[in-house]
């Protein structure tokens, strides 16, 4: 059935986004010109371009939100084969059939998690390490069958960070660091220190767009072509990332500090005892 | 005679020595034989000297005493008086017998040290004979400084001379031998018998209880033989001999130690069984044997045997590890408590515990202990699990927003349909077109890395021309420093002359010619530095050597 030869290569494209209702509920109020429709618009854009791109191309993705992350496409719902709904598949427009089931999917689902979700007053955070996580389960489910070679997560972030989710964020990058998959991600907001991080350490690209309005051309621009083209390209050169540490007292940001030698914690001050481990 | 400062133990007149009638003196440390007549001794021998004495055999007429030294060489003494030649011999061999022993351990000892040491080491053997053999160092030198613990760590070698053990068949070993007349004679020796005390206690303890009181030592053994405690087929238990004790002691000892069983688990004895298959190989049921008084009468002399065999081998292995018993208890109690298998200490015994542990392993296969860790006793841990944020005083939002925001969004999305044909309007493409655009916005930092990509060949080289020449001259201009000499001075100046002469006529014009090619880019400024340096140090240099001269 899957009669792949050796110039077939399976580019997957994993779309990560952050659906955070919280953020876009007030984005929207603030700018009503760039909404969450309009963001998911763009993501179609895309995942329809990388799809268009060439015929082995796959397409993953996932909304990242506040209590849990959910499979956009493709999804367990999908009512394929042979009782397919004419309304549904054909458009009209003489779309190639997999894009236009593809979209229709994508709208459905959005809208069933939007409204599902009951944010409750303490967990306002994307749980982006989580989707994350589960971009990569979705990868290594499918590389043994389809000889993945390109694989890229790209990451559409709009909320701030969380810093409670920084451990489980840096396994995530360096188990995707090991597979050699690369994490791209676009800021919508406010710079990510840890999206930087896993940028560098993976090797994809940053970037945090001035005009949200253009999303679609900046993801088309910087992020539709895969990490061989992106060689030829001029594309916008990698952030200096801050490395910085920070210490464990004040949660400032360090270039100089003191180390403690048994359990590794770090200071900005001396002191003779180590409040972690003493 | 001589001065004797000496104690002398004995005087044996008329002993020739060569040929020669004297007097054979044995003193406290030494043996000294002076001929007939004469004040002095002329043979003087100390018995640490003496390896060992011989004595000529008893049937030959001359009656001599030959001394062997460690040397090798001997003396021999010859007992000339007609009378009483083999009472003196007899008594000088005695002391001499007495006497030999204390000194030889320590002559001996301290030979026997250098001679192994000597052997074992092959290249002291080798240095040994280089330079005492050849004369180099005397002996004594050579010996000097090793065996300087010879003599402390004579207690300690005594010490960890190791326990001879029995030998099984020490028993067997006193073999009858038939005297002719019907008799048999039995060899014992001293081990032999130090074996038997070892092995049977009881028989030790009759042995001190009735000798030398009431038996001698022969009659002792000779009741000992002759006992049925000794022959193998002991059924009747009835006789009135002395041993006959023994014989129950023995019975009381073997019972005890049946129920006592073997310390090892993982040896089952019970599931043992001295059946033979009979007819059939097992498969029939044996016959209630009818025959049951023949086959008590066969199995109770066989039992008999193999009872004894048993008891006497249990009896041997307890004489050997009787000392070291108390070793294997504390091992086994240490080596409960390891490391290794803390968990199953409560469920298992010990010793079954230490049997498995060496059924598993191999001592010198495991690997080696690891240094004694401290553990680590972390109090704030979730510190580590804090990213590089910093606490910043985030935005605070009401509940009341978060409500608002989310009716907001479910409402927005509820009626979403994908527009894909709006998704972008043309302006704002195109500005974002230009930002991504080589010069725009986000591009800024990529002008310097295509630097060697956007700077042509030729100019290229010309900038490692300028460098590699103004690096010589910068070379020979920082070499001068310190100034010292009047000739250094000179050199200075000149090459301070010859740096401006170069940055005039060298840099200037390159520097010229890349902005005239429009490129932005600041090819020289490095080089400017190092001139503006180097003029910097010549003025202080200059400043100083004025505010010398005045």
């Amino acid at each position: 059935m899957f009669a792949f030869s050796a110039e077939d290569e399976v580019n997957l494209l994993v779309i990560v986004v952050d659906v955070n209702p919280i953020w876009w509920g007030q984005q929207a109020q603030r700018d009503t010109e760039f909404t969450l429709s309009k963001c998911i618009d763009a993501v179609m854009v895309l995942g329809n371009s990388h799809m268009a791109m060439s015929r082995t191309n796959k397409l993953c993705i996932i909304a990242s939100h506040c209590q849990d992350s959910h499979f956009l496409y493709p999804c367990k719902s999908w009512r394929g084969g042979d009782g397919r709904d004419e309304d549904t598949s054909s458009s009209g427009d003489g779309k190639y059939e997999l894009l236009s089931v593809a979209n229709n999917l994508m709208a459905d689902e959005i809208r069933s998690v939007m409204l599902k979700s009951k944010v409750k007053g303490n967990s306002t955070d994307t749980m982006l390490a989580g989707s994350l996580a589960k971009a990569l389960c979705c990868i290594l489910l499918h590389q043994p069958l389809f000889q993945c070679v390109l694989v890229s997560v790209q990451v559409i972030k709009a909320a701030d960070d969380c810093a409670l989710q920084y451990m489980n964020f840096m396994n995530v990058i360096f188990a995707a660091q090991k597979q050699n998959i690369l994490i791209d991600a676009c800021v919508l907001d406010a710079d990510s220190g840890l999206l930087q991080q896993a940028c560098d350490i993976t090797g994809g690209l940053y970037l945090k767009i001035p005009q949200k309005v253009a999303l679609a051309q900046y993801l088309l621009w910087v992020f539709l072509p895969d990490s061989e083209q992106r060689s030829q390209l001029m594309l916008p050169p990698p952030a200096h990332v801050d490395y910085r540490a920070a210490c464990f007292c004040h949660r400032n940001l360090i270039e100089i500090g003191y180390v403690c030698s048994v359990c590794l914690s770090i200071f900005c001050n001396f002191s003779p005892i180590c409040t972690t481990c003493e | 005679m001589a001065s004797l400062s000496e104690e002398v133990l004995l005087v044996v007149k008329k002993v020739r020595q060569k040929k020669q009638d004297g007097t054979l003196y044995l003193m406290a440390e030494r043996v000294a034989w002076g001929p007939e007549g004469k004040d002095r001794f002329t043979i003087s021998h100390l018995y640490a000297d003496i390896r060992c004495q011989k004595i000529s055999p008893d049937g030959k007429a001359k009656v001599q005493l030959q001394l062997v030294l460690h040397t090798g060489e001997s003396t021999t003494f010859h007992f000339s008086n007609e009378s009483t030649a083999l009472k003196d011999r007899e008594a000088a061999k005695e002391l001499l017998q007495q006497l030999l022993p204390k000194f030889k351990k320590k002559a001996n000892k301290e030979l026997e040290e250098k001679n192994r040491m000597l052997q074992e080491d092959p290249v002291l053997f080798q240095l040994y004979k280089d330079l005492v053999v050849s004369q180099v160092i005397t002996a004594e030198e050579f010996w000097a400084n090793r065996l300087g613990g010879i003599n402390n760590t004579d207690s300690s070698v005594s010490n960890n001379k190791q326990e001879v053990g029995i030998s099984g068949a020490f028993l067997a070993d006193v073999r009858p031998q038939t005297d002719g007349c019907n008799g048999l004679i039995y060899n014992l020796t001293a081990d032999i018998i130090e074996s038997i005390f070892r092995t049977y206690p009881a028989v030790k303890q009759k042995y001190t209880e009735n000798v030398p009181h009431n038996l001698t030592e022969k009659l002792f053994w000779t009741s000992f033989f002759q006992s049925q405690y000794f022959h193998r087929d002991r059924i009747n238990t009835g006789s009135q001999d002395i041993f006959s004790e023994c014989a129950k002691q023995d019975e009381k000892g073997l019972k005890s130690m049946v129920v006592q069983g073997v310390k090892n688990p993982l040896i089952d004895l019970l599931s043992l069984e001295d059946k033979s298959l009979d007819e059939g190989y097992g498969l029939n049921t044996p016959t209630p044997s009818t025959s049951n008084s023949h086959k008590s009468v066969k199995d109770s002399s066989n039992s008999a045997i193999i009872k004894r065999f048993n008891h006497h081998s249990a009896m041997v292995l307890a004489a050997g590890s009787r000392k070291g018993d108390t070793h294997a208890e504390q091992a086994s109690e240490t080596s409960s408590t390891d490391g290794n298998s803390r968990d199953s200490d409560f469920f298992q015994p010990p010793v079954k515990k230490v049997k498995l542990q060496e059924a598993i392993q191999y001592e010198d296969l495991r690997r080696e202990n690891g240094p004694k860790t401290v553990a680590l006793n972390l109090k704030k841990s979730d510190r580590y699990a804090h990213g590089p944020v910093p606490l910043q005083s985030q935005q605070y939002t009401t509940s009341q927003d978060i409500i608002n925001s989310v009716n907001f969004i479910q409402h927005e999305m509820a009626n979403y349909k994908p527009n894909l044909t709006q998704v972008l309007s043309s302006t704002s493409a195109s500005s974002a077109i230009a930002a991504l655009s080589p010069g725009g916005v986000l591009m800024h930092g990529g002008a310097q890395q295509a630097i060697n990509q956007m700077i042509p060949s030729e100019v290229q080289g010309e900038l490692k021309h300028l460098y590699a020449a103004a690096g010589e001259l910068l070379r020979h201009f920082w070499s001068c420093f310190p100034v010292n000499t009047p000739f250094l001075e000179e050199k200075v100046i000149k090459m301070k002359s010859n740096l401006e002469k170069f940055q005039l006529t060298k840099l200037r014009p390159f520097q010229e010619k890349i902005q005239r090619q429009y490129l932005s880019a600041n090819l020289t400024g490095h080089l400017e530095e190092m001139f503006q340096k180097a003029y910097g140090k010549f003025q202080i240099w200059q400043n100083r050597r004025m505010m010398r001269k005045t």
